[in-house]
């Protein structure tokens, strides 16, 4: 796992029905260290799918530039691996192979892959159902193997858009304990979007406010770990952190 | 299936009535043989058209009974005509679609998933689609002769535009994101190809396969009552020009079933084995 | 700029025809392809101007499409009340769609000998083969689409207050509208095969007699523009008749994706 580090980006877009440019993301900078969790907090339309598809490398930037790892971005690559919010799960493909699918692209034997991709089954706790279809998981399940898919491939970054976003409260509960877990056991380096503040401030170590395509402020998240929901429910940290970043976003 | 224990209950419908006692023997058969739902229902059709025959309401050259046309069956099954013919026909069939996949596919797959092709190639698919398969008949006929090449010709291009317009509609069908997954995967082109666009469109290329069929086996009658040497085609046109309706009663029956049985034990077994398992379908 | 886009279209859409033409050209003239195999641009040309002159091609396009129109107008009228009619019984949509599904099956060209012997050669045999044709499948369509919609749509309606009348004209025939629509789709394109394959074997009159005539005396050039007319014409009710149909109802209600 590898530090990522973004400088002065910036994307305009060309809207052809108003025959104007807008501009969604302007002049950001940005820096996750190896191993940092740094979710990304906005207003929706505030441009952060936008940071995270240049990140990826499925649009180009318009200015600015994109390390990973010390070397500039250019297209998408299996050193960041993307977890969706439509899960973007291959539906022709069992949890095992849709898994299986990082480590089968870098030539690795069908044994040597599909132990990779048991490993990671379980680590996301779904051993039971690695040869059913995606169409035949729950929502949460989904979402589950999209982690587990990315993790597989020992992306450098991690990059999460909103994957918890279409789940529902308790299953999301879940999802955001076990994805900490997870982080705590392998230690990836991880930028995660959403727009739930409280989701923001449980997972993060720092939380980055995004205002207009543009970055307000960035917060320290300084509460322990491991976190646990009915734990921090309670918690005052958890609160008045939370507080604060509400009000930014609120007045972003 | 459906609501199938409930109607069964004995006791109610068994007092109710005889007929609905018959009803609920019915239901419970069919839950158990599903193919009988569907050939139950030719009885009534086959009764009634026998009795119309008998009836004397036509004259009998112009609608011949049931037992005429099977005692017809019987016989050109004992000459060995109809077997010979239906042969023909099927092998016709199947080559022709064959070559119309190899060719409809990676076209499909080109058009669809390179612009400068579409831009290209596009306008010139849909032209030869539209003048349709049939309407060069004649032309082949004289290039070809009156054989095998005409008609294998009109099926090849019968089912290869169903086939291309519907890869294409597949590739294009794909979610953005899946794409996009793969490439962060660590996906080439190649790979993006096999694991992604293809079996992303296969549904679609499916539903190509069947429409291509549908058109092409008319195609294929058509050919063999204009070109014909043999084939169901010509046997039935055959038996126009002897003035038979039998025959030609008998060769409507055998296509009717024919695809019946390519469609719901090959098409339709294929399509529930991909589409609906993957949840890309509904139905 | 919104014309001067449409213009743009057009023309992106003809080069690669006109492309084709000039290969055509070239091809001719540069391997001396004998015209009884296949002509060139100019003989087609004047085999054009000729039919146009003699009124030999409105004759047929008219037959033709008169035909066309009568059969697909009969068989669609008939059509949807019976498959809605039909559709309104779960067990008689259950009992009814396997016997529909194997008269679609045989629609159109099977039925051209039988067709031909009862009617004889002529308009009634053809119009008898389109108008089974598309009868069988939009039967078959519109049945299918009334047995499919959700229950719950019925029981809203019903729980809304409406009578049968109602369900009828507000639910149950716009939830088939698809399914119709589809039918007719799959009806015509088959109908429109079928009508040239019935115009070679049974009748003086019509474009695929003109076609099949020509091949007789070996006229490529008529043949070939027999083609060309076909393809527009079936281009054009596709364009201005089935297009327009798919989409006001089914792309609209985002029942299907446009293609
Ligand atoms: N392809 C595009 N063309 C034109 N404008 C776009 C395009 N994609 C995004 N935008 C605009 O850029 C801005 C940022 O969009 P983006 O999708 O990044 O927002 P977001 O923060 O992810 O919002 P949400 O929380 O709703 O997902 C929006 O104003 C949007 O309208
Ligand atoms: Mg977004």
């Amino acid at each position: 796992m590898k530090s990522l580090a973004i400088r002065n980006l910036s994307k305009t877009y060309f809207d052809a029905y108003a025959a104007a440019h807008v501009t969604a993301v302007r002049d950001v900078s940005l820096e996750v260290k190896e191993g940092e969790f740094v979710a990304i907090v906005g207003p929706s339309g505030c441009g952060k799918t936008t940071i995270l598809n240049m990140i990826a490398g499925f649009i180009p930037p318009s200015a600015g530039e994109i390390l990973v790892d010390g070397r500039a971005v250019k297209g998408p690559g299996p050193d960041r691996g993307v977890v969706f919010q439509s899960h973007a799960l291959f539906p022709w493909k069992t949890v095992l192979e849709n898994v299986a699918f990082g480590p089968k692209m870098r030539g690795l034997p069908r044994p040597e892959r599909e132990a990779i991709a048991r490993e990671y089954i379980a680590l996301a706790g779904l051993s039971h159902a690695a040869d059913r279809y995606p169409n035949e998981l729950s929502g949460g399940m989904q979402q589950r193997v999209g982690v587990a898919r990315a993790l597989a491939n020992h992306p450098d970054v991690l990059l999460m858009d909103e994957p918890f976003a279409s789940v529902d409260a308790q299953t999301r509960m879940t999802l955001q304990e076990e994805l900490t877990r997870i982080w705590q056991e392998r230690r990836p380096t991880i930028l995660f979007i959403t727009h739930d503040v409280g989701e923001a401030v449980f997972l993060a170590d720092r939380v980055v406010v995004l205002s207009k395509g543009r970055v307000l402020k960035e917060i320290d998240i300084d509460l322990p770990r491991p976190r646990r929901w009915d734990a921090l429910i309670e918690d005052d940290r958890f609160k008045t952190l939370s507080g604060q970043v509400l009000q930014l976003v609120r007045s972003a | 299936m459906r609501e199938a224990a409930d109607i069964a209950s004995p006791p109610a419908a068994s007092a109710a009535s005889p007929l609905l006692a018959a009803w609920s023997w019915y239901v419970r058969l069919t839950a158990r043989w599903p193919a009988v739902r569907s050939l139950v229902p030719f009885v009534p059709v086959v009764a009634l058209w026998w009795i119309v025959a008998e009836a004397g309401v036509f004259p009998r050259a112009f609608f011949p009974s049931p037992p005429d046309v099977s005692r017809t069956f019987v016989s050109l099954i004992e000459k060995g005509i109809l077997p010979e013919y239906l042969e023909d026909s099927v092998v016709r069939l199947l080559v022709g679609t064959a070559a119309g996949m190899a060719i409809g596919i990676p076209l499909g797959l080109l058009v669809g998933l390179s612009s400068r092709a579409y831009k290209a190639l596009w306008p010139i698919v849909l032209f030869f689609q539209a003048i349709g398969d049939i309407a060069w008949l004649p032309i082949l006929l004289i290039w070809f002769g009156f054989g095998l090449t005409t008609m294998t010709f009109v099926i090849v291009y019968t089912v290869m535009f169903p086939v291309i317009f519907n890869t294409v509609l597949g590739v294009r069908s794909v979610p953005t994101d899946l794409r996009r997954a793969a490439l962060s995967l660590g996906a080439g082109r190649f790979a993006l190809l096999t694991e992604v666009m293809l079996p992303g469109a296969l549904p679609n290329i499916m539903t190509g396969l069947r429409n291509g069929l549908g058109y092409g086996w008319r195609a294929l009658i058509a050919a063999e009552m204009i070109v014909g040497t043999s084939g169901i085609g010509f046997l039935m046109f055959d038996a126009r020009r002897a003035g038979s309706v039998v025959e030609i009663v008998l060769g409507m029956i055998v296509l009717g079933i024919l695809w019946y049985i390519v469609d719901s034990w090959i098409l339709a077994p294929i399509e529930r084995a991909t589409g609906q398992r993957w949840g890309l379908t509904t139905r | 700029m919104r014309a001067l886009s449409l213009i743009f279209g057009a023309a992106s859409f003809a080069a690669p025809l006109l492309g084709l033409l000039v290969l055509w050209v070239v091809v001719v003239h540069a391997f001396d392809v004998n015209p009884r195999v296949f002509p060139g641009p100019g003989a087609v040309g004047h085999a054009a101007l000729e039919s146009l002159r003699d009124g030999t091609l409105a004759a047929h396009v008219g037959a033709s499409l008169a035909r066309v129109a009568l059969g697909t107008a009969l068989a669609v009228l008939v059509a949807v009340p019976l498959g809605v009619a039909m559709g309104v019984s779960q067990a008689v949509s259950d009992f009814l769609t396997p016997l529909f599904r194997f008269f679609s099956v045989l629609a159109g060209i099977a039925w051209i000998p039988i067709a031909t012997l009862w009617f004889g050669y002529g308009f009634g045999a053809i119009v008898f083969v389109i108008f089974n044709a598309v009868f069988f499948i939009v039967a078959y369509n519109t049945l299918l689409g009334v047995s499919t919609i959700p229950k719950s749509l019925r029981h809203a309606a019903a729980s809304l207050g409406a009578g049968r009348w109602a369900t009828l004209t507000e639910v149950l025939l716009p939830g088939a509208l698809p399914n119709i629509v589809t039918g007719i789709r799959t009806g015509l394109g088959f109908a429109w095969r079928g009508l040239i394959a019935a115009e070679m074997i049974a009748t003086n009159v019509g474009l695929g007699y003109m076609l099949f005539v020509a091949r007789d005396f070996y006229r490529t050039e008529v043949i070939v523009f027999g083609m060309i007319v076909i393809g527009l014409l079936w281009l054009l009710i596709d364009r201005l008749f089935l297009a327009p149909l798919e989409r006001a109802t089914i792309e609209r209600w985002g029942l299907v994706r446009a293609a």
